[in-house]
């Protein structure tokens, strides 16, 4: 169940069989020019794009806006998408993750945002509903796992990846070394992967 | 061996993969990474790509939907019609490192934002038979985008000096039959470090010629042909 969930997500195993996906096959229809595999590609990957940025830029406003821009990107650049290196999901919310966490910081450079972060939060995720594609289950199920990592590990997450802070500025932050924050946060992930079923 | 540099370099894969580092290490990163033995490049890829897959799936937990309306925003700015042709998609991007800031002067409407009337630039860049030339210019580069069906092209000037003062850089189509065709002139205050100028009435014209011309052009060349690119 944990891999057919996986596998439904384009999600790859990296030592085992790579079943194509259909968002794979999506991306490669949208490197041809098809607007109509691009509007079934945001169909399927909208709620994690906005949600992913709205999370880091906790700004309708912003959020709509760079999820524009996202789009635009990979309507632009899908032919640079190679599924050798990842599955197209990732491929996706990395690029989706960079522009989020380039705006939060130019912001912040630009001194029109409050830092966020002077105590570290650890919010739940969001109740709000999402598209149908991804199910209650596979929420709780990512939900539970995000649960199951130690406090310091999810803060040093939430700090870096939702807060756009470099491991530097967590360890500022939280007057830890920056091994040790390097260290929370490869645990972390392994955790994370572990427990999502992830070889 | 994995020396105490590669170690280092293996413990940043993970902020590197959560993006989790300035731009300037990134930079630094990246450059480690070229550099590196295959087994640590090796390993840092893998590391790179656990952890960009898990937080993909992890997306789920933050998965909201957004309004509406963005959809419509998102699905407006891509041209069904707007045939995207392989061959000049690859020939764009060749000429792209050419032309980056030249587009950028340009306009962001060619590439960036495509705007719902395409315009010349556009229309020639997404032409079936697009084709692109490069070659020097006085010491800089000039990109030559044309499409013969559209019977146009744009002309792209990268740190070409501008003409002295009183002359101007006049672009000629040459042809096997008739004389030269003026394609237009750049004065001193055209030429920027980024000039991008359009012509057309590309004929059978087989080379686009520079020349240097007194006033404001000439008729017919009448100074030495100091540049040409072929439009084969």
């Amino acid at each position: 169940m944990t891999t057919a969930v996986l596998e439904s997500l384009g999600y790859r195993s990296m030592t085992g069989p790579r079943p194509s996906s259909d968002l794979d096959a999506l991306l490669r229809q949208v490197a041809r020019g098809d607007a109509d595999a691009f509007a079934a590609l945001y169909d399927h990957t909208r709620s994690r794009v906005y949600g992913l940025v709205a999370r880091v830029l906790r700004d309708s406003g912003y959020s709509e806006e760079t999820t524009q821009e996202i789009y635009l990107e990979v309507w632009r650049n899908a032919e640079a998408y190679d599924s050798a290196k990842g599955s197209a999901l990732s491929w996706l919310l990395t690029m989706a993750h960079r522009r989020a966490v380039d705006r939060v910081r130019s912001e912040q450079a630009a001194g029109q945002r409050e830092s966020r972060y002077g105590a570290a939060t650890v919010e739940r995720s969001s109740d709000v509903v999402a598209e149908s594609a991804i199910s209650a289950d596979e929420r709780r199920r990512v939900a539970a796992c995000l649960d199951g990592l130690t406090d310091t590990q999810r803060q040093c997450v939430e700090m870096a990846y939702y807060g756009g802070l470099t491991y530097a500025e967590v360890s500022q932050r939280l007057s830890a070394n920056l091994s040790t924050i390097k260290s929370r946060m490869r645990d972390a992930l392994r955790g994370l992967r572990n427990c999502l079923g992830a070889p | 061996m994995t020396g105490p540099t590669e170690f280092d370099l293996l413990e940043l894969a993970t902020p590197y993969a959560l993006n989790a580092i300035s731009d300037a290490e990134r930079a630094d990163i990246d450059r480690q990474v070229a550099v590196a033995s295959t087994a640590v490049a090796t390993a840092f890829g893998d590391e790179v790509r656990a952890v960009r897959e898990t937080m993909a799936v992890v997306s789920a937990a933050t998965a909201t939907d957004p309004p509406a309306r963005l959809r419509g925003a998102v699905l407006a700015a891509v041209h069904p019609g707007k045939a995207r042709h392989s061959r000049w998609r690859t020939t764009l991007l060749a000429a792209a490192a050419a032309i980056a800031i030249g587009l950028a002067a340009f306009g962001a409407g060619i590439a960036l934002r495509p705007t719902p009337k395409p315009t010349m630039a556009e229309q020639i860049m997404a032409a079936p038979d697009v084709r692109t030339v490069s070659g020097d210019v006085a010491g800089g580069t000039a990109t030559v985008m044309f499409s013969r069906d559209m019977n146009a092209g744009v002309l792209v000037m990268n740190n070409v000096p501008p003409p002295a003062q009183g002359t101007v850089y006049q672009m000629w189509l040459v042809g096997d039959k008739g004389p030269p065709q003026s394609a237009g002139t750049m004065n001193t205050a055209a030429v920027t470090p980024s000039t991008t100028h359009m012509f057309n009435d590309l004929k059978h014209s087989s080379v686009l010629a520079f020349t240097v011309e007194p006033g404001n052009g000439s008729p017919q060349p009448t100074g030495q042909i100091f540049a040409k690119l072929s439009l084969t």
